[in-house]
C-alpha cells in the first residue's frame, strides 16, 4: 500500500508570549522577557522562509502564549509577516488567541483588517475566587467588556473556560457557564484542570498546598457543561469543544480528523508527509537554532501506517460523530473491524461505545471514560 | 599424575569475604592466567555474577605450582556464600580433601562462615583458616582469632594471615596447601569411580559432566556406566579446567576435570552419581549427595496466554544449566496456563525471573511465593503441596504441617534482644546463646521456614544496622495451625491471591491484605469490594469506589504526539494487567500477598 499525503491547508503559528506564566500553564512560552519580541519576529521571518514558497491555506492558528500580548506595532509586524507566506483561500478562517486585557479596540481593528475572522478569548471563569486561583489578570467585568467590543467586530468568536480548578463550587462553574452563553459567542472550549509535571500547580498539589477537586465534583462540572450547552444551542461536537451551528473550529477538526499542517514558532507541533514533528520547546534553544540555521526541531515520528491509522481512530473518537468505517478505509487504508474488533466488542459491552453499523462512536456515559476507551485501541 | 603431587581443596567463607578474589591471586601466582587475561573475580564469569559481585556457582581449576622441585597439581573449588547456594559448598567439599576457610579480619565469624566450617568439618576435610583482608585499614585481629577458636574450635596458631586482594601470605597459602592437605589416597590400577559433582550443558558439545576421579582412570574410548541410573556412555575427551576446559589424556585417581561422553540431555546426568567402567564396574558406588532443596515455590503465567509455549521453552532451556529449579504445568482459574517453579531461596527465585524477563522477553504475572506444605489426611495419607490453592478447602484435614528451620544468628549483643522479639513474634522456639566474644554473639532459634525466608534477612539487617547474619537449615515438618486466606474480588475468589497463615495471624494478614490490594487495583467504572476469608467466614473487607471520570479534556494544540504518548502511558500501566471477570488485577497485586512490611 502507498500513501500519498496531500500538502498541508492548514498553519499554526505559536507566539510564546505574556504577561505572567499563570500557575497552571505549561504552554511554551516566555513571561517577562518583552524584549525578546523582535528578535522572536526575525527568527519567525527565517523559520517561515523554509516554505521557499506562499501557501494557499484554509485555516491559520495564531496561538500561544498570548498573540495580543504583542504590542500594535509588533502586532502588525507579524500579521504582514505572515501575509507574505500565506495565501488566505476563499472561504478561509484565520483565528486568533487572545487574552480579555489589554485586549484594546486598536488591537481588535488591526486584526480585522488583516483579515482575522475568528477569535478565542481566554475567559476561563466568571467568579473572582477561581480567576485568582487561576493568576489571570482580568475579572468578569473585563471579559464582558472585551467579548462585547470583539463581537461588533468578529462574530465568530469563542470562550475558553476551565473546570475543576481547586474551591472551584459547581455552583460557580454553572454560573460561568450560563455568563459565558449570555455573551452568544460561536463557540465554547471547556478543559479541565489537569496538573502538569513542572508546573506551580504541579508541585503545590505535590507538597499538599493544594487539593484536587474529588473526582464526583470534576464529572458533575464536566456533565454540567454537557446538560447546559447543548440546552442553549451548542452542540458538542469534540469532548471539549461546543459550538452553535457553524461554529466549530475549522482548524482543530484538521488536527481531529488526522490533516496535515504547517507549524512555526517555539514548541509548534507540524504534522507533513506522515511526519510528526514539535519545535523545540525552549524559546531561546529555538531562536538560537533558527539563527545558526539549524533544525529547530526538539522531536519528531515517522509514524508507520498502522500507527498513523490507530492515531487517527482515536483522535475522531474524541468527535461527535465518532469514527466511520468509510472514511477510516479511505483515510487510512485500514479496515476499521480489522484493527480494532476486540475492543469494539468490549466498549460496546462496556455500554462506553456505540455501533451504528456505519461507525463508532462514544455513548453519553463514554465521553466521561473517553480515555479509558481510546487506550484500548492504540 | 602421580597423587602424591595432587591436593585438591575448596575455597569456603561467609558470602563476600573474599573467596573468588584469593582465589585470582592463586591463579595470578600460579601462571594459569597471565596479568594481561586477569580481571577481578575472574571465575564469577556468568552475567549475573557479574551483574550482582557474588558467586553463585562454584567453579574448579586445576593450577600448577612449583615446590621443593616437584610440580603440584592443586585443584581449587571456589564455592558461593550465599545461603541460597549451600548446596553449592557440600557438593564441592565431596570432591575435596582439604578446605580454605576464609574470614575477614574485621568482619569476623559471621554465619555462613560457622555453617561451611561445619560442612567441611562433618565431611572429614583438613581445614587451613585464613585470617583474610588483612590489609584492611582497621581489623579486629584479636577478637577475630579469639572468635575462631571459640566458635569453631580451631586453633589459632593455625591461621594464615592473607589478603588475597592486596597478594599478601599467599606463599604461606600454597605452602599449607601442600603441607597440611593429604593427597588424595586412591588407586590408580582400581576398578573406575568417579564422582560426579556438577555438569553442565554446551550447545554444540551436549552434556559436561564435571568429576573427581576418587579411583582408577578415565580417558577417550573408555566405556563409561552411570552406576545410579545404570546408563551406558563412550567416552569422547577429558579435560581439565585451567581455568577454560583443556582437553587431556586421562584424567586419573585423585584429579578432577571434565567428562564428554555424547550425553544430549543434562536430565540424564545425575549430580552425586558415580561413573565407573562398564567392563570392570566398581563394587560399590561413591555415597554421592541428597539433590537440592527448593524451598520456595511460585506461579509464573503468561500475561498473553498464546505466549505458554513459549514460557514451557524458555524455563526448559533455563533448567539446563540449572538442575536446581524445578517447573510443573499448572492451572488457575485466574490466571490460566502456568507453571508452579521450585528455587532454592530468594534471590535464587529473583535470578531465574531476572533471567526469563531478559532472555524470553515475556511479560510475566508471578504469584507471591510460598514454601512447601505438608497435609496429614484423616486417611493417613500424606500430601504435599506447593500451592495454597491446592489445599482442600474443608474436611478430611487431620493435621497441617509446615517446615522448620533451625536458624542461627551471629550478631552484636547488643542487637539480642530485638532479635528475640523478633523471632517470638514469628513464632519462633529459643534454642541456645553462645558468646563469641564480649561483643558478639550466636543465637540460635527453631522457626517456621515461611517466617524466615522472605524477609528475615533484611529485617535481621535493619535491626542490626547490618552487623548480624543468619544461616539456616530444615529440619522436618511440624503440625501448626495453619489456615487457607482467601481472596474475595467483587465476589469471586482469586486462586492465585490465597496464601496459607497461622490462624493467629489470620486477621491482621486478611486486613492488611485487603488495604494493599485496593492500593494496587485501580478505580473501575464499578464498586469492587475486596474480602478475605477463611472458608466462608469473612474476616476483612475494602471497598474501591467507582472511577467517575477518565477524560482529557484539554487541548494541546496540534501536538498530537504529546497526546498520544499520554495515552500510551496509560496504556503501558495496563499492559500488566490480568483480566479477571470483570477486574482488571495489576501483576504487581499478586506479589502484594507477600510483602510482610510492618504490618
Ligand atoms: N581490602 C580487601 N578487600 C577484599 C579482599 N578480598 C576481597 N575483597 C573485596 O571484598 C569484596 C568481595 O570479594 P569476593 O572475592 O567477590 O568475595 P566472595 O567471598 O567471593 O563473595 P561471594 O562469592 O559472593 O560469597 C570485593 O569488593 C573485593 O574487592 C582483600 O584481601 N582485601
Ligand atoms: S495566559 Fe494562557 S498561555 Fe499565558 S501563561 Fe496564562 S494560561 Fe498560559
Ligand atoms: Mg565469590
Amino acid at each position: 500500500m502507498t500513501t500519498t499525503f496531500p500538502e498541508p491547508r492548514a498553519a499554526y503559528i505559536h507566539v510564546p508570549f505574556c504577561a505572567h506564566r499563570c500557575g497552571y500553564c505549561d504552554f511554551t512560552l516566555v513571561a517577562g522577557k518583552d524584549h525578546l519580541i523582535g528578535e522572536y519576529l526575525n527568527a519567525l521571518d527565517r523559520e517561515l522562509q523554509t516554505l521557499q514558497t506562499p501557501r494557499e491555506i484554509d485555516t491559520l492558528f495564531l496561538g500561544g502564549g498570548t498573540p495580543t500580548h504583542l504590542s500594535t506595532s509588533e502586532l502588525q509586524r507579524l500579521l504582514v509577516l505572515l501575509s507574505r507566506w500565506f495565501i488566505l483561500a476563499p472561504g478561509y478562517e484565520f483565528s486568533v488567541e487572545a487574552n480579555p486585557a489589554g485586549f484594546d479596540d486598536d488591537k481588535i481593528k488591526l486584526l480585522t483588517h488583516h483579515g482575522v475572522n475568528r477569535v478565542s478569548l481566554g475567559a476561563q471563569a466568571f467568579d473572582l475566587q477561581t480567576l485568582r486561583l487561576l493568576e489571570r489578570d482580568h475579572i468578569a467585568e473585563t471579559i464582558v467588556d472585551a467579548a462585547t467590543r470583539v463581537r461588533r467586530r468578529i462574530a465568530n468568536f469563542s470562550l475558553d473556560l476551565i473546570f475543576g480548578v481547586p474551591h472551584q463550587t459547581l455552583a460557580a462553574w454553572r454560573e460561568t457557564l450560563r455568563r459565558s452563553i449570555e455573551l452568544q459567542p460561536a463557540h465554547i472550549s471547556t478543559y479541565g484542570l489537569t496538573y502538569e509535571k513542572g508546573t506551580a500547580f504541579w508541585s503545590r498539589r505535590h507538597h499538599g498546598v493544594v487539593n484536587p477537586l474529588t473526582d464526583d465534583v470534576e464529572r458533575a462540572m464536566y456533565a454540567a457543561a454537557m446538560d447546559e450547552l447543548p440546552a442553549a444551542g451548542f452542540d458538542q461536537y469534540e469532548l471539549s469543544n461546543f459550538a452553535r451551528p457553524g461554529g466549530c473550529c475549522r482548524h482543530n477538526r484538521v488536527y481531529w480528523a488526522g490533516g496535515p499542517y504547517f507549524g512555526f514558532g517555539p514548541g509548534a507541533a507540524r504534522y507533513i508527509g506522515g511526519r510528526r514533528e514539535t519545535n523545540h520547546r525552549s524559546v531561546t534553544t529555538w531562536l538560537h537554532r533558527v539563527f545558526t540555521g539549524r533544525s529547530p526541531i526538539g522531536e519528531a515520528e515517522q509514524l508507520a501506517p498502522e500507527d498513523r491509522a490507530r492515531e487517527a481512530l482515536v483522535l475522531g473518537l474524541r468527535r461527535a460523530e465518532g469514527v466511520s468505517r468509510r472514511d477510516f478505509l479511505k483515510l487510512t487504508g485500514y479496515v476499521l473491524d480489522d484493527l480494532a474488533t476486540p475492543a469494539i466488542r468490549r466498549h460496546v459491552a462496556t455500554g462506553l461505545l456505540e455501533d451504528t453499523e456505519t461507525g463508532i462512536r462514544l455513548t453519553h456515559k463514554g465521553k466521561f471514560f473517553a480515555d479509558s476507551v481510546i487506550i484500548d485501541f492504540l | 599424575m602421580n597423587p602424591r603431587f595432587i591436593r585438591n581443596f575448596s575455597i569456603v567463607a561467609h558470602i563476600d569475604h573474599g573467596k573468588s578474589t584469593l582465589a585470582d591471586q592463586l591463579l595470578l601466582k600460579t601462571g594459569t592466567i597471565t596479568a594481561r587475561e586477569f580481571r577481578d573475580q575472574i571465575l564469577d564469569d556468568l552475567d549475573v555474577e557479574r551483574e550482582r559481585g557474588i558467586t553463585v556457582k562454584a567453579r574448579a581449576v586445576a593450577i600448577h605450582y612449583r615446590h621443593q622441585g616437584e610440580v603440584y597439581e592443586l585443584n581449587l573449588v571456589d564455592t558461593p556464600g550465599h545461603v541460597d547456594f549451600h548446596y553449592e559448598v557440600s557438593r564441592s567439599l565431596a570432591a575435596c580433601e582439604g578446605a580454605l576457610l576464609l574470614v575477614d579480619a574485621f568482619q569476623g565469624v559471621q554465619a555462613q562462615t560457622v555453617a561451611n566450617a561445619y560442612a567441611a568439618i562433618n565431611a572429614n576435610l583438613v581445614i587451613i583458616p585464613c585470617l583474610n583482608k588483612i590489609d584492611l585499614p582497621v581489623t579486629r585481629t584479636e577478637e577475630v582469632l579469639d572468635e575462631i577458636e571459640t566458635v569453631l574450635g580451631l586453633d589459632r596458631r593455625d591461621v594464615l594471615r592473607v589478603s588475597g586482594k592486596a597478594g599478601l601470605g599467599i606463599d604461606d597459602v600454597f605452602l599449607a596447601l601442600i603441607e597440611r592437605i593429604p593427597p588424595p589416597h586412591g588407586e590408580v590400577d582400581a576398578p573406575l569411580r568417579a564422582l560426579v559433582f556438577d555438569s553442565k550443558y554446551d550447545n554444540f558439545r551436549g552434556v559436561l559432566i564435571y568429576v573427581r576421579v576418587m579411583e582408577g582412570a578415565i580417558e577417550p574410548g573408555l566405556k563409561i556406566r552411570f552406576m545410579k541410573t545404570g546408563t551406558q556412555h563412550e567416552v569422547l575427551e577429558v579435560g581439565q579446567f585451567r581455568p577454560n576446559n583443556v582437553k587431556c589424556d586421562r584424567l586419573t585417581a585423585g584429579q578432577v576435570g571434565y567428562v564428554i561422553a555424547g550425553i544430549k540431555q543434562l536430565g540424564n546426568v545425575h549430580v552425586g552419581d558415580t561413573v565407573t567402567s562398564a567392563l570392570r564396574p566398581a563394587a560399590q558406588p561413591l555415597p554421592g549427595y541428597h539433590p537440592p532443596q527448593q524451598m520456595v515455590f511460585c506461579g509464573m503465567y503468561p500475561i498473553e496466554a498464546t505466549d505458554f509455549e513459549k514460557l514451557r521453552e524458555e524455563l526448559q532451556k533455563l533448567s539446563l544449566n540449572d538442575a536446581s529449579f524445578s517447573y510443573t504445568p499448572e492451572t488457575s482459574d485466574a490466571l490460566g496456563f502456568g507453571f508452579r517453579c521450585g528455587f532454592l531461596g530468594m534471590l535464587h527465585m529473583e535470578i531465574i525471573q531476572q533471567r526469563l524477563e531478559k532472555e524470553a522477553q515475556i511479560d510475566l504475572i508471578q504469584t507471591a511465593p510460598n514454601v512447601t506444605y505438608e497435609l496429614l489426611m484423616l486417611d493417613g495419607q500424606v500430601l504435599r503441596v506447593d500451592n495454597p490453592q491446592d489445599v482442600p478447602a474443608s474436611g478430611g484435614l487431620k493435621e497441617f504441617r509446615e517446615p522448620v528451620v533451625r536458624v542461627n544468628f551471629i550478631l552484636p549483643a547488643e542487637c539480642i534482644g530485638p532479635i528475640m522479639q523478633l523471632c517470638e513474634d514469628r513464632r519462633g522456639v529459643y534454642k541456645s546463646t553462645e558468646f563469641l566474644g564480649p561483643t558478639r554473639a550466636q543465637i540460635v532459634y527453631e522457626l517456621p521456614l515461611a517466617e524466615v525466608i522472605y524477609d528475615m534477612h533484611d529485617k535481621l539487617k535493619s535491626v542490626t544496622r547490618g552487623y548480624g547474619t543468619m544461616d539456616y537449615e530444615i529440619i522436618g515438618f511440624r503440625a501448626a495451625d495453619l489456615v487457607k486466606l482467601d481472596i474475595l474480588v467483587k465476589g469471586n475468589k482469586v486462586d492465585a491471591l490465597a496464601t496459607i497463615v497461622h490462624r493467629s495471624q489470620a486477621e491482621r494478614r486478611g486486613r492488611n491484605l485487603c488495604k494493599r490490594l485496593k492500593g494496587e487495583i485501580s478505580k473501575h467504572q464499578f464498586e469492587i469490594a475486596l474480602q478475605a476469608a477463611i472458608g466462608s467466614r469473612i474476616i476483612a473487607r475494602e471497598t474501591i469506589s467507582a472511577m467517575r471520570k477518565n477524560v482529557t479534556a484539554k487541548c494541546y494544540g496540534g501536538d498530537i504526539t504529546r497526546k498520544r504518548k499520554l495515552w500510551a502511558k496509560q496504556r503501558e500501566g495496563k499492559k500488566r494487567l490480568k483480566q479477571f471477570g470483570e477486574v482488571e488485577i495489576p501483576q504487581k497485586a499478586f506479589l502484594s500477598v507477600l510483602e510482610t512490611g510492618d504490618d
